[in-house]
This record gives structure tokens, C-alpha cells and sequence, in this order.
């Protein structure tokens, strides 16, 4: 009985499972004077493309979600006014994973993108 | 911090040694050693690790662990995983097998995952490595054959139930290893359960650099035998393992999930009569599922490339033993067939609308093998003659070999069938000259058809050097022609010193070479061009392995081995490279082949205490420089090393045994010949510095 009672503990440690690591992503877009079109990678893996109006540079459009290690990022933004600036972030677990931005440019996208990095 | 956690797990093993002190049972002991298995009737050269050597290594894998077998090193890309070379023959020139037969195809065509890397090390009860093309019992067999024997169910007299359970910890990369297995039964059915976890971070080489080395590996493994009349036993085995987030610095991607499952029957019957002695049949089927990517790299910022793919392998083996007076007799015949398909799909993550592409990494390819072998042995007095011939029938084919890119064909090859009838044959003899001395010599012919690489790789960098390749549907068969001579000194208060020499002249070599850019173009950035397989003359290849043991029935004992090979290419082509172009080529004499390790020898000095439960044992190996290096592979030339390690075992009592040791106890910071360079400019990919381990076996 001895024996069995010392081993257990390992069976515990043998068979304990690990749950994947997750982290928390969030797209945020700032600078905006009246508002961009943004497309996105959603939680599901799908693709959004949303028309966000701002009233000012102060506003803020933000998308958050729970990812795993290695999923694709991805958020792109562009807007029509040309006095306009943005800037585009992707935060995980509260860190400034990568950024872009832009002024005065209503050609070409912001895009921001990558894998959410291993530990 | 990591010297903290050994010494914590240390205080746990006498805390639990004081707990089983009232425990005491005689346990017979064997000793760790490179086997020489030169008694069982061969003529050629054999040398095997037991389950008591492999507990005493820090290796986490199969082919690190057999880096100790003389002449056997490893091409190394990452932490988890050592390709096996056999003196000088690599990847598929090697028939590497499960059990005595099934085989195992992997998903990489990097080979992060060769055979090996699909096995447990602590499910192994023996490894056997079988040098040169005389074993032909085993499949087609080119370069050596190395048979991974796993620990299996076995009949009981009486009903018995045994649970055992390991821990290891390793330290410097916080490798953490786990075993649990459970097998009992009586004389008509038995079986076993067992479960394996191994989780090891990064280590740090000996200038204390970080190497993106990690990895996640779980197995278990479920087997059920039977044996409902005497003499007749059959086995049902059934493996599913998992590799997740093998970290590969050398290549361009690490493997990301490999799911693979084992499943095989075993069926042997013997002394069916007088003369009808042993009858053995297995059916077999490997799956692997293999994903990979590039997203620990740099250039997934804006490409994310990631691989799917499945590789099948099933088969069977049968053949029969037959004892006629002195001679011995067994025909046999084997089938494999191999089937691989996969998509690497890219994403561009930097454009606005993220487009993402497939390519068929492997279109729906298959390679059959039918074997027919028959093997003669037979004693006269002091000599053992043993001889065998084997006539393979090989056939392959392949969906389109296809590759476009926006739109545009940028290779396409639609003759891609092949067929071939291979002969091979060996003939050996043993003379026994006295008790002490004996002596063999073994010729051998090893045909290979090629493999799935070689035939239909479609544009990856794959090789040692910087090119893209592609495979050539109609490369011709590889033969190996070699000559061995062995001699064994057997003093019973001196040793055993097992000494010798192979000469092997390879015809129809496979290799690479240069194709212009309006047969293909590169594909992968940076590379100086594509080179395609094809069938050179020939090279060939001759080297030495020397062993020495000290006398079993002593306490002290000592152990030395050493091994060389030379590989030379009398005529090949160098490439001229300019500004990362070719700009030319030149005519290359005697060129030393690629990935050979140089000479090197071990010296190892132990002492048994108290009849052999303690057993501490030091071990010196010295790797020369290697400075025979291929011009035309543009190899570099690595230094010398030399290393001290230490090891010890302990028998505490019949349930309870300890392994332990130091290696790399200098701390030296080193890199093998064969380990591939860091992709990315970074260079080379040393070998862990200090670690501490220890491993705990229970036995119930």
C-alpha cells in the first residue's frame, strides 16, 4: 500500500495536462478625424469590414478577443479625408505588438499584422 | 535557480530511498556498454544499446542516444530530434524499422521527423544497429539497417500484475521527462499499457547563448498478446504520439502538431516440427500527420507558410526458418507501400486583403516495394559461412509534379512513373581460430530504389547546401558494394577487443545538380539556384571502428571505442558563387562527401560497488577537427572538442533505481560536424553546455 500511495503522485504528474496558452488581442484604431474603413481578422478566423465614423482624433474604435499561440493577426485600415491621420495597433496581453500608421495619405492601407508569438 | 531544483529533486530520492529502506532484494545488475553481439552467429558487424544504457545517457531522442554506438552520429536542426548516419549513410540510405519491420515514413521533407523521432526512447528495450548491406532479411538494405525494439508484453507462468513509473528532470533546459506503465498477464493473454510525457525548454550552449531548442512529446501505447497454443504468440500493438512545438533553428520551420499512430500484429510460431523451426509474420500501418510552420521566424512578418502533411505506410512482412541438419535456412518475403500528400499554404499577411495560396508539397505520391530474400547459414567446425539474396520489385508514381505562382507554370512534369527489379546479396565468413581469436570477412551488394524526396520534391531547399531541389522521376536504383573484415581478441582476464574495417564503393550515387533556370527557377529566397537529383558514377567511402571492454567478472572496468570514416567523390563539380549568383563551375578531384563526422574515440572508466548497485562511471570523448570537408557542398570545417562526462547508477532495491549524472561538465561550448547551421545567418548550432539530470525508476 506503501508503494502505491508514493507512486500516485507521479500518475498526477504524468497525465496533468497543460491547456493551451491564450492571450488576449486587441485591434485599437486612433487618430481618426471623421472615421475609416477597417478589415479584419475576427476571432473565427473570418474576415470584417466595418465603416467606423469618428467625431474626433480623440475617438476610438477597438476589437478585442481571446487568441492562441500562433493564430494570424490581422487588421488593416484606410480613410478618405485627406486632413485625416491613423493609427493602427495590435495589443496583446496589454503590449504593443506591432503598429502602423499614417498622414495625410488616403491611397495606401494601413496594415498591421503577424502571429501571435510562442511563448 | 536550476542547481536549486536538482538538488531539491536529489532530497527527494533519499526521502524516498529512506521510505524503501527496509526493502532489500538481490537485483543482478547490467552494465551499461556498446554491446557486441558477435555470438549469435553472424558474420558481420552488429552492436546494439540495451534499456540499462539508454537510462544512463541525457538523451531525450533516439538517434542522440545512438550517437554512443561507434561510427553512428546524428544530423542535428534542432533539441528534439538527431537524424541517424551510419558510417557516412544517411536518410533513406538506412532501413530504419520498428520491431523487425514496419516502417515509418515522416512528413517532413526536411526530415524534422525521420523514423526515429516518432519512438519514445523510454519505450525502447533495445537498439540495434546492423552496419552495411548483409542483413537482407529486413527490407531492402542499402547502408545498415537500425531496428528499434520497444519494450513489449511477454507471457507469465503465473497471473502478474507490474506498474512502473519514471522521472527525469534534465537541467540547463528544464527538460522534464515521464513515464508510466502498466503490464501483467498469465500464460495465455498478456499486456501492457504505458504513457510517455517529455517537455524541455531552450537550452544554452556553452557561451551561454539561448538555442531555440524546446519541444512537447506524448505517447502511449496499448498492446494485448496472446498465446493460445505453446510455442505460438501473437501481439496487437497500438501507438498514437504527439509532437507540439518542436523548435528547428536550423530549418525554416518548426513542427507544429504531429499526430502519429502505430498500429502493427505480430505472429510467431516456432518449433513447428523437426525441421520447420520458427515461422514470423507482421502486418503494419504508420500514419503520420504532420504540421509545420514558419511563424517563429522572421520572414512570417510577412508570409505566414504553413505545411500539412500526411504520410501513410503499410505492409507486412512473413518468412520461415528451416533447420536442416547444419544448415539453416529462411525464406522470406515483405511489402511496403508508401503514400504521401501535403499543401504548404502561404499567407501575405502585409496586403490588404491577406491572399493566401496552396502548392502541393507532394501530389498523392506512392512507392511500392515487394521483397523476396532468402537467407543460408551453415557451420563447418570453425567456420560460419552465412549468406543471403534478396530481388526487390520497386514501382512509384505521382500526381503531376506542379508549381505555379500567380498564375504562371513555373515547373510541370507529367512522367513521373518508375519501376525497377533490384538484386541484392551477401555472402560472409567467420573463422574461429582459437577461444581467443576469430575473424570474419563479409562482401555485400545493397540495392535502394530512390526515395519520395529524391523522386518527386517539388523546389524546396532541402539539401546541406544552399539550393532549391527537385526530384527526378527517373533517377536509377543506388547500389552499395561493400567488403567488411572484422577481427575479435576475446582474453577472459583482459577484455574483449573487437577491431574493423569496410570499404564500400557506391554506384549510380544520388546527388545534386545544377539545372538551368529554363528547366526551373528558385523558389526560395536566397538560394544560389536548383539543383535536381541524379545518378553519379560513383563514390566510395571506407573507414574503421575499434572496441575494447574490460572483463564483465571484475569490479573495476573500462571501455574505448573509436571510429573514422572517409567519403571521397573522385570527380564532381564545384559551383563558383558571386554576389549570391552562379557565375561558374569547376572540375573537382577526390572531394571528401558531404556530412561525415571525423575520427573520434571514447574512454570510459567505472567501478562497481556493493556487487554492482552502485556504479559511477567517468567518460572522456574526443572528437578530432574535421578538416575533410566538401568543396563542391560548400561545407565549412568544424573544430575539435574534447569532453568530460560523468554518470551513476544506483539500485537502491528491486522496486527503486537511481540515474544521474553530469555531462559537458566543462561546460564547452561545441558543435558537432553534422549539425546543420542556424537558418538565418546566425551560425551554428552548438550543443547544450552543462546540464545535470537524474531519472528515477520505480518497479512495482
Amino acid at each position: 500500500m506503501k508503494r502505491i500511495i508514493l507512486i500516485l503522485p507521479l500518475i498526477f504528474i504524468l497525465f496533468s495536462c497543460q491547456k493551451e496558452k491564450e492571450k488576449k488581442v486587441s485591434y485599437l484604431i486612433t487618430k481618426s478625424v471623421s472615421g475609416f474603413d477597417v478589415n479584419y481578422r475576427t476571432v473565427n478566423g473570418e474576415f470584417q469590414k466595418e465603416n467606423v465614423v469618428t467625431a474626433s482624433a480623440q475617438d476610438r474604435w477597438e476589437y478585442d478577443f481571446i487568441a492562441e499561440e500562433g493564430d494570424i493577426v490581422f487588421v488593416s485600415a484606410i480613410y478618405k479625408d485627406i486632413t485625416s491621420a491613423i493609427t493602427v495597433q495590435i495589443i496583446i496581453d496589454g503590449k504593443v505588438y506591432k503598429q502602423g500608421s499614417s498622414s495625410q495619405d488616403t491611397v495606401r492601407y494601413v496594415t498591421v499584422s503577424g502571429t501571435v508569438p510562442y511563448e | 535557480m536550476r542547481i536549486l531544483k536538482f538538488i531539491t529533486v536529489l532530497a527527494s530520492v533519499i526521502c524516498i530511498n529512506v521510505a524503501f529502506s527496509q526493502e532489500d532484494a538481490d537485483t543482478l545488475i547490467s552494465l551499461p556498454s556498446v554491446e557486441i553481439i558477435d555470438q549469435q552467429g553472424r558474420t558481420y558487424s552488429v552492436h546494439s544499446l540495451e534499456r540499462v544504457d539508454l537510462e544512463l545517457l541525457p538523451a531525450s531522442d533516439i538517434g542522440g542516444a545512438m550517437r554512443s554506438i561507434p561510427n553512428v552520429s546524428g544530423i542535428r536542426k534542432g533539441g528534439a530530434v538527431s537524424d541517424p548516419v551510419v558510417r557516412g549513410f544517411k536518410y533513406s540510405q538506412l532501413n530504419v524499422q520498428l520491431n523487425n519491420g514496419q516502417k515509418i515514413e515522416g512528413g517532413c521533407p526536411n526530415r524534422m521527423d525521420p523514423a526515429t523521432a516518432h519512438i519514445d526512447l523510454d519505450d525502447i528495450r533495445s537498439l540495434e544497429v546492423i552496419k552495411g548491406p548483409f542483413a537482407l532479411r529486413y527490407g531492402p538494405n542499402f547502408g545498415g539497417v537500425i531496428n528499434m525494439k520497444t519494450i513489449r508484453p511477454v507471457p507469465q507462468k503465473e497471473f502478474k500484475l507490474n506498474v512502473g513509473a519514471m522521472m527525469g528532470y534534465e537541467s540547463n533546459w528544464n527538460g522534464f521527462k515521464n513515464r508510466l506503465s502498466l503490464d501483467g498477464g498469465n500464460d495465455k493473454v498478456f499486456f501492457s499499457l504505458s504513457g510517455n510525457l517529455k517537455k524541455y525548454g531552450n537550452y544554452q550552449d556553452g557561451n551561454d547563448n539561448e538555442v531555440k531548442s524546446g519541444f512537447q512529446k506524448y505517447n502511449y501505447t496499448a498492446q494485448l498478446g496472446f498465446s493460445p497454443f505453446q510455442n505460438n504468440y501473437l501481439i496487437l500493438s497500438y501507438d498514437q504520439s504527439y509532437g507540439r512545438n518542436v523548435l528547428f533553428p536550423s530549418l525554416p520551420m518548426d513542427e507544429r502538431e504531429d499526430d502519429t499512430k502505430l498500429f502493427s500484429v505480430d505472429y510467431k510460431a516456432t518449433k513447428i516440427s523437426d525441421i520447420f523451426s520458427a515461422f514470423n509474420a507482421k502486418l503494419y500501418l504508420s500514419d503520420v500527420s504532420h504540421v509545420m510552420d514558419n511563424k517563429n521566424r522572421s520572414f512570417s512578418d510577412t508570409v505566414v507558410a504553413v505545411s500539412d502533411i500526411q504520410a501513410r505506410n503499410y505492409g507486412f512482412r512473413l518468412d520461415g526458418e528451416f533447420d536442416l541438419g547444419l544448415n539453416r535456412l529462411v525464406f522470406g518475403t515483405d511489402y511496403e507501400h508508401i503514400l504521401k500528400d501535403g499543401t504548404r499554404t502561404k499567407t501575405k499577411i502585409l496586403e490588404p486583403s491577406m491572399p493566401s495560396i496552396s502548392e502541393k508539397l507532394w501530389n498523392d505520391a506512392e512507392i511500392q516495394n515487394n521483397g523476396l530474400f532468402v537467407l543460408y547459414s551453415r557451420g563447418f567446425g570453425n567456420f560460419l559461412l552465412d549468406a543471403a539474396v534478396r530481388l526487390d520489385f520497386n514501382r512509384a508514381n505521382s500526381g503531376e509534379l506542379k508549381l505555379e505562382k500567380m498564375g504562371q507554370e513555373v515547373y510541370s512534369n507529367t512522367d513521373v512513373k518508375s519501376s525497377f527489379t533490384n538484386f541484392s546479396a551477401s555472402a560472409g565468413g567467420k573463422y574461429r581460430f582459437s577461444s581467443k581469436f576469430s575473424l570474419s570477412f563479409s562482401l555485400g551488394r545493397g540495392v535502394r530504389s530512390p526515395d519520395m524526396n529524391e523522386r518527386y520534391i517539388i523546389l524546396l531547399p532541402i539539401g546541406y547546401d544552399n539550393y532549391d531541389y527537385l526530384g527526378n522521376p527517373k533517377l536509377e536504383p543506388e547500389a552499395n558494394n561493400e567488403a567488411d573484415l572484422k577481427a575479435i581478441l576475446d582474453f577472459p582476464e583482459a577484455g574483449i577487443i573487437e577491431g574493423g574495417i569496410f570499404f564500400s564503393y557506391v554506384t549510380n550515387f544520388i546527388t545534386g545538380k545544377l539545372v538551368p533556370e529554363s528547366v526551373a527557377r528558385p523558389q526560395t529566397k536566397g538560394v544560389y539556384g536548383v539543383k535536381q537529383f541524379y545518378n553519379e558514377d560513383y563514390v566510395f567511402l571506407k573507414g574503421f571502428e575499434l572496441i575494447y571492454e574490460s572483463p564483465m567478472n571484475k569490479s573495476w572496468g573500462a571501455r574505448a571505442r573509436a571510429a573514422y570514416t572517409r567519403g571521397v567523390n573522385p570527380e564532381t563539380t564545384k559551383y563558383i558563387i558571386e554576389n549570391g549568383e552562379v557565375t561558374g563551375s569547376e572540375v573537382v578531384k577526390n572531394d571528401p562527401l558531404p556530412e561525415i563526422p571525423p575520427i573520434e574515440g571514447t574512454v570510459e572508466v567505472f567501478y562497481r560497488f556493493s556487487n554492482g548497485r552502485f556504479v559511477p562511471n567517468l567518460n572522456l570523448r574526443m572528437v578530432a577537427a574535421q578538416n575533410n570537408i566538401s568543396e563542391s557542398y560548400m561545407e565549412d570545417k568544424t573544430p575539435g572538442f574534447v569532453l568530460l562526462n560523468f554518470n551513476l547508477m544506483y539500485q537502491f532495491n528491486s522496486y527503486l533505481k537511481l540515474t544521474a549524472g553530469v555531462s559537458n561538465i566543462f561546460d564547452k561550448a561545441y558543435y558537432e560536424h553534422l549539425n546543420r547551421r542556424i537558418i538565418g545567418g546566425k551560425g551554428n548550432l552548438y550543443e547544450p553546455g552543462r546540464i545535470f539530470y537524474l531519472n528515477l525508476y520505480f518497479n512495482i
